[in-house]
């Protein structure tokens, strides 16, 4: 048995040895390694997202928005086409570990795009820097990846999406400060993201003296909603929030107008919900449905995210089915301009990316993406966070457009 | 030995009484404690109730599905919730183009009778073809063989419907007539739940004379009663396996468009929780038992709604509509130690060992 | 005869139309066998046709079905130019319009989709009708060139860590793209010699042995597969490492469970619950966040969680011990759900995290040794699982192994003979959850932290399938089962919305081919087999589901 654990241990040593080290290749040298790619052959970049079981929605949104981008860039960067290597991750941590471990594994994998779930990120980050490779985050707002106090193996992780803490502390000042109510009510669904998230805004509102009657609680496959609806009118808030997925927040909406008590209480969400499908799943109770939401700069919105919108309709025959294809794209983007930044090219049409420079790019580089600006700070925390709120003016679907439907109303 | 078996099982019995003496002083301390809080009026009481009975008819309906094939064939016919989905989506295709035609609007009644018509055919088809492929081979087998199958056909089910459907959720119309409510003694009944509870009774009612009155009824409780034997009798078994499905079936696409009608959503995951709770309530009822697949429906739907605020409230238990399936399955599990053969049921699980 | 083949033409035809509106067609379609030759897409469109022929008699027939199986298609494609059917069918695009008319148009590409229907059908019942020698150089050439061309990025990542002739032949083979050409027909080659070959020299061990021992052989079998497991992360590199991580703690979980269900016939459809409880004892054991109890060591903890995971499982059989067969299913299903529910709900939060689950759980060690990449782990688990299958068939022989199938067979009876029913439950209930709690203990540490949502009632419905896919009460059944089940998803995890779309799939003609399981035990078969000759004299109405020897 001991001698068992001994030679196990040995071939492990083994295996482990595979740590990145400085290298020179053709003409890059790099502290991590370079990644040379023979001519002709693809740009790899990984992925992965959630995309079977419940939330299905959730990452194949993002991945037909990172396909939108490779599209714009016709497919090709720099004279090679750029592959994508999407693998599921099912929205869990062991999912999020075996889906890293596999891109990991791949030493032609240049950059990582996703997940799309925090609980996914935190384990798949680390095991993704290990290999010198950059993960970017389109969907997981967990504050900790982005957190000072990181830890180094986090040194790999940037996102193109917003913290929590920022969104939580935007809506709690909204609502106290805009909206001058005085008590709300929280609902999460059990996801690391909605709890969290709730967590912060009803922590920020009691610090600006608000009150907070409860933090509530269902299910995200729950439907009926008006037994918890009935109880929270029983303590007549004047406001509920509830950043959770469409599913649950249509009924949410759907329910509150039709139970006794409810009738002047304000209804605020989060941004999961800045899609069709929401406005379309709410039904004619969506309007005047506020959600919190990162402000999108007019300029970079109007200009080319409804551009975005027809092209992902012809594309998949359905409109945007969830709310983070926009930081997909930008997400995209943003390691397509990394990689054009360092890559090299010899003589004979090889192209050349040292992981170093390609993470260092990364962090660099700055943008007006559909999303909003993008530029990283030190700990990878990529969107610029401005905070607005979004309010829902019309039930047809077809209306949707950021800035239109829903409008924005604040600042 | 023999003494110390009984010791061992004293142990055991004060071990289950102290569980159920635990379980019964949380319901009545919570529910004093509720109760004495008084933060809830009589009106609100009543809407706990209402919303109890409308998801309870919904459960029932799926219930029965369950129960009469397991009568039948002694099968957990693990799909049965899909197929609830796939009525569901059957009536969405129908419901969408009458609202925009604004024939929903106009015509309740025969716009109703039209989409639960192509839900059931639907529904019932795809129930049919699924025993055909899937279950009949497995007739003999013993084992949990044909348990793992139905798990298949769930999976391949949910995911065929993504496949053609897409995964975003989709939303049933709501015409006017389905928002207004009664109003009865001060309170207030939504006009869509008496519509579900009272269809779902019709239905149910109908159903259970099919089974009483009919020949074909009849010849399914024989093989329910002992198949080998019905087959003897010159019963054609499989012809009353297919009668079983096509009876599931039907109930199950109603089941689903009544869903959808309440909770307005059809995605392609539906399905599954609704399936599993209606799985609990036909065993709570007593599975095989069709009116206990009809009393355990309408008392998980009950406890779903009232239980949480009723027991957990007064306890002072933060949030407790997240504890709602903690609750459902206590009691489920209550029931099952004090009534191992659940509400109604009889002691025929002996059967299939 | 004719309306056979026609009827058989038409269901693989619909099968085709099935995956066609599905959108796997279009998925596979994206994706090179051999590149610019065949795309998987076009393989499956083949394979039906030549299924479809192959179920017929005679070479007219066979071309028949297939012509048939192109029917249904012709009429979807007709349909689809004539009514805009992708406004309710999202996968009915241009592009698979394109793919199915190999984009030249409907005319002809009807033609070609009966023409070639009816060839590959040909070609299927003169393959069915060929001689062994045919059919063993075929067959096993095809599946390879498949299996080299569908999973080319896994086996290449494989290959990509290897320079010199193993490098060569890699270049040989593969394109960036997938398998060239050149790669195809050298691959189908080799598979089919070493086909013939093989089957020559099993041949003649057979006549030499005429009686040959089945079980020594069955041994043989499984103690090379054994070594290939072993040896397998060490050349494949951390990907497969973690794939087979992941294989070996099912397999703990199916030989807990396998004690529960196979054994003593508990139907347990909560078993997730132990998992969940070997998991976070451990967390809280470890973890170096504000969650835990104690920073004791993971050796330390390991045991601790087991021992926890076994009181859970007594307890969590306690309150159903009068309760059986189905009930049983149902009642443990809703303690499954219970102990889920706690683990998520703000309830337990302050102790348990909720939502946010509990982090920084630390890798275990050796000296200064640390066990922190998958291949390492993958040992760890090695380890657990070779000590667990001992005692797990120690357990089978002994007293209370017996006893276990007393209570299996007849619940009466066993009490009549004496045996504890209340002892017997419960130990099968806690050994049951040792084996979880080893499991779980092992999965936190592997993934540093532990979140709610890694403990549905699918793992309980994934560990139940896979032992009775495996063979119900057959250990190498357990190992078997969790390959297929754990392990092929894991591997189609670049299908990634259509996994368990192939999963399902996989459940139903699994089950159908061989309801006994894989690797059933030997007593478990001879049951299934004395069935099977009652019901061969029982004037049955239905058909006995064929057991392939």
């Amino acid at each position: 048995m001991g001698a068992l654990l001994k030679w196990s241990a040995g071939v492990a040593l083994l295996c482990a040895s595979q740590a990145t080290t400085a290298a020179t290749v053709g003409p890059v040298t790099d502290d991590l390694g370079v990644i040379r790619i023979a001519k002709g052959a693809p740009i790899q970049i990984g992925a992965y997202w959630v995309l079977s079981g419940a939330d299905t929605a959730l990452g194949l949104d993002e991945k037909r928005g990172v396909e939108i981008a490779f599209k714009d860039m016709g497919g090709k960067l720099l004279g090679h086409p750029l592959k994508l290597n999407a693998e599921d991750d099912g929205c869990n941590a062991e999912g999020g570990q075996t889906a890293a471990t596999k891109l990991a594994a791949n030493p032609q994998t240049v950059i990582v795009l996703g997940p799309a779930c925090s609980s996914a990120a935190t384990p798949g980050a680390p095991i993704l820097w290990q290999q010198g490779i950059v993960d970017i985050c389109t969907a997981c707002t967990a504050p900790a990846l982005t957190a000072p106090t990181r830890k180094k193996e986090y040194d790999g992780f940037a996102r193109t999406v917003f913290s929590d803490s920022e969104q939580g502390k935007a809506d709690a000042t909204y609502v106290h400060n805009v909206l001058k109510a005085p008590s709300v009510v929280t609902i999460h669904d059990g996801s690391p993201y909605a709890q969290q998230l709730q967590q912060v805004m009803a922590d920020n509102f009691r610090q600006l003296g608000g009150k907070v009657l409860s933090q509530e609680a269902i299910a995200p496959t729950d439907v009926d909603m008006k037994p918890l609806l009935t109880r929270i009118a029983s303590e007549k808030p004047d406001l509920i929030y509830f950043p959770v997925f469409t599913a649950a927040a249509a009924q949410i909406v759907r329910q509150a107008r039709g139970t006794p008590g409810l009738e002047k209480t304000k209804l605020m969400g989060g941004g999961s919900l800045l899609s069709a499908d929401f406005i379309e799943a709410a039904g004619p109770a969506v309007v005047g449905f506020i959600i919190g939401y990162p402000d999108l700069s007019p300029e970079a919105m109007g200009k080319n995210y409804p551009k975005f919108v027809e092209e992902y309709k012809k594309a998949y025959n359905e409109a945007p089915i969830s709310g983070y294809h926009a930081n997909a794209y930008d997400g995209a983007m943003l390691a397509v301009k990394a990689i054009e930044k360092v890559a090299k090219t010899d003589k004979d049409g090889n192209l050349y990316i040292g992981k170093k420079a390609l993470r260092d790019a990364v962090f660099a580089t700055t943008f007006d993406g559909i999303s909003g600006p993008i530029a990283c700070d030190q700990y990878g925390e990529c969107s610029q966070f401005k905070p607005s709120v979004l309010e829902f003016t019309s039930s047809d679907p077809k209306t949707f457009g950021v800035g239109k439907n829903p409008k924005k109303i604040w600042p | 030995m023999v003494g110390r078996n009984i010791a061992r099982l004293n142990a055991v019995d004060v071990v289950l009484w102290g569980l159920r003496v635990g379980v019964v002083a949380v319901v009545v301390i919570g529910t004093v404690g509720t109760l004495i809080k008084g933060r809830y009026n009589a009106a609100q009481w009543f809407d706990f109730i209402m919303f109890g009975l409308t998801i309870g008819s919904i459960y029932a309906q799926i219930a029965l599905g369950y129960t009469m094939v397991y009568g039948v064939l002694r099968l957990i016919n693990f799909a049965h919730g899909d197929i609830v989905m796939t009525g569901a989506f059957a009536g969405y295709f129908v419901a969408m183009p009458l609202d925009r035609s604004g024939f929903l609007e106009d015509n309740p009644v025969l716009a109703m009778a039209a989409i639960l018509l192509v839900a059931v055919i639907v529904s019932t088809s795809i129930a049919v073809l699924t025993e055909r492929i899937a279950y009949r081979p497995f007739r003999r087998v013993v084992g949990l063989a044909p348990l793992i199958c139905a798990i298949g056909v769930s999976f391949f089910l949910e995911q065929t419907f993504r496949g053609m459907f897409g995964s975003a959720v989709k939303s049933y119309p709501d015409p006017q007539w389905q928002r207004a409510a009664f109003h009865v003694f001060g309170f207030n009944v939504p006009r869509i739940d008496v519509l579900v509870i009272g269809l779902a009774l019709i239905f149910m009612g109908l159903l259970y004379l099919i089974v009483q009155r009919t020949r074909m009824g009849t010849a399914m409780r024989a093989v329910a009663e002992d198949g080998e034997a019905a087959a003897l009798m010159g019963i054609d078994v499989n012809k009353v396996v297919v009668f079983t499905f096509v009876l599931g079936g039907a109930m199950a696409g109603i089941a689903g468009v009544f869903y959808a009608f309440v909770y307005k959503q059809v995605y392609f995951l539906m399905g599954f929780t609704p399936g599993i709770k209606a799985f609990g309530a036909a065993v709570l009822g007593g599975i095989g038992n069709i009116p206990g697949a009809m009393l355990g429906g309408f008392f998980l739907g009950m406890v779903e709604s009232v239980g949480p605020t009723l027991f957990l409230d007064g306890i002072g238990i933060p949030a407790p509509y997240q504890l709602r399936d903690l609750i459902a399955f206590t009691l489920l599990i209550m029931v099952l130690i004090f009534r191992p053969h659940g509400l109604l049921g009889e002691a025929l699980a002996k059967k299939r060992a | 005869m004719m309306r056979r083949a026609a009827l058989i033409g038409l269901a693989f035809g619909a099968g085709a139309v099935h995956l066609a509106a599905v959108g796997v067609l279009l998925a596979m379609h994206q994706r090179w066998i051999i590149v610019e030759a065949l795309t998987l897409g076009q393989a499956a469109l083949l394979l039906l046709a030549g299924g479809a022929g192959a179920m017929t008699r005679g070479p007219v027939m066979g071309a028949l079905a297939g012509a048939a199986a192109g029917v249904p298609v012709v009429a979807l494609l007709a349909a689809m130019s004539l009514v805009p059917l992708n406004s309710i069918f999202i996968a009915l695009s241009h592009d698979l319009f394109n793919m199915l008319t190999l984009g030249v148009g409907l005319a002809a590409g009807v033609a070609i989709l009966i023409g070639g229907g009816a060839i590959a059908g040909l070609v299927g019942v003169l393959l069915s009708n060929s001689s062994q020698m045919v059919r063993r150089a075929i067959f096993p050439g095809a599946i390879s060139v498949v299996v080299a061309g569908v999973f080319q990025e896994l086996i290449q990542l494989m290959l990509q860590q290897y320079e010199g002739p193993v490098g060569d032949f890699r270049d040989f083979i593969y394109t960036w793209e997938g398998l060239s050409l050149q790669g195809a027909i050298a691959i189908f080659v080799l598979a089919a010699l070493l086909s013939e070959v093989f089957g020559f020299i099993w041949r003649m061990r057979a006549e030499r042995t005429a009686s040959h021992d089945h079980r020594r052989e069955r041994m043989v079998r499984a103690g090379i597969a054994l070594l290939i497991l072993v040896l397998l992360p060490m050349l494949g590199g951390s990907y497969v490492g973690q794939v087979l991580m992941l294989v070996g703690l099912y397999i703990l979980m199916g030989m807990g469970l396998n004690l529960e269900v196979g054994l003593a016939g508990l139907l347990d459809l909560g078993f997730v619950a132990f998992f969940a409880v070997g998991a976070y004892s451990t967390a809280l054991l470890t973890a170096g966040s504000a969650h835990a109890l104690m920073h004791l060591p993971y050796w330390a903890a390991m045991p601790v969680s087991v021992l926890l995971a076994v009181a859970v499982g007594v307890l969590f059989g306690l309150p159903v011990l009068g309760v059986r067969g189905d009930y049983l299913a149902v009642a443990t299903m809703g303690l499954g759900e219970i102990v889920r529910v706690i683990v998520q709900s703000d309830f337990a939060a302050p102790l348990l995290g909720g939502a946010q689950g509990i982090l920084e759980i630390p890798k275990p060690s050796i000296g200064n040794f640390v066990l922190g990449n998958p291949v390492s782990l993958f040992y760890l688990t090695l380890v657990a699982s070779a000590v667990a299958a001992f005692v797990a068939w120690r357990l089978e022989n002994s007293r209370l192994g017996r006893a276990w199938e007393a209570l299996r067979d007849d619940e009466d009876v066993a009490q009549a003979l004496g045996i504890n029913l209340v002892r017997a439950k419960l130990l099968a209930y806690g050994l049951g959850a040792a084996f979880a709690g080893l499991a779980g203990s092992i999965f936190a540490t592997m993934l540093t932290s532990v979140y709610p949502s890694s403990f549905q009632l699918l793992i309980s419905i994934n560990v139940l399938a896979l032992i009775i896919v495996g063979g119900m009460g057959s250990l190498p059944g357990v190992v078997l089962g969790s390959i297929v089940l754990i392990g092929l998803p894991e591997l189609l995890r670049e299908f990634g919305e259509y996994r368990y779309l192939f999963y399902g799939a996989v459940l139903i003609v699994m089950m159908r081919l061989r309801p006994e399981g894989l690797w059933p035990s030997d007593v478990r078969q001879r049951e299934l087999h004395a069935e099977d000759e009652t019901l061969a004299l029982d004037a049955g109405t239905d058909a006995v589901p064929a057991q392939p020897r």
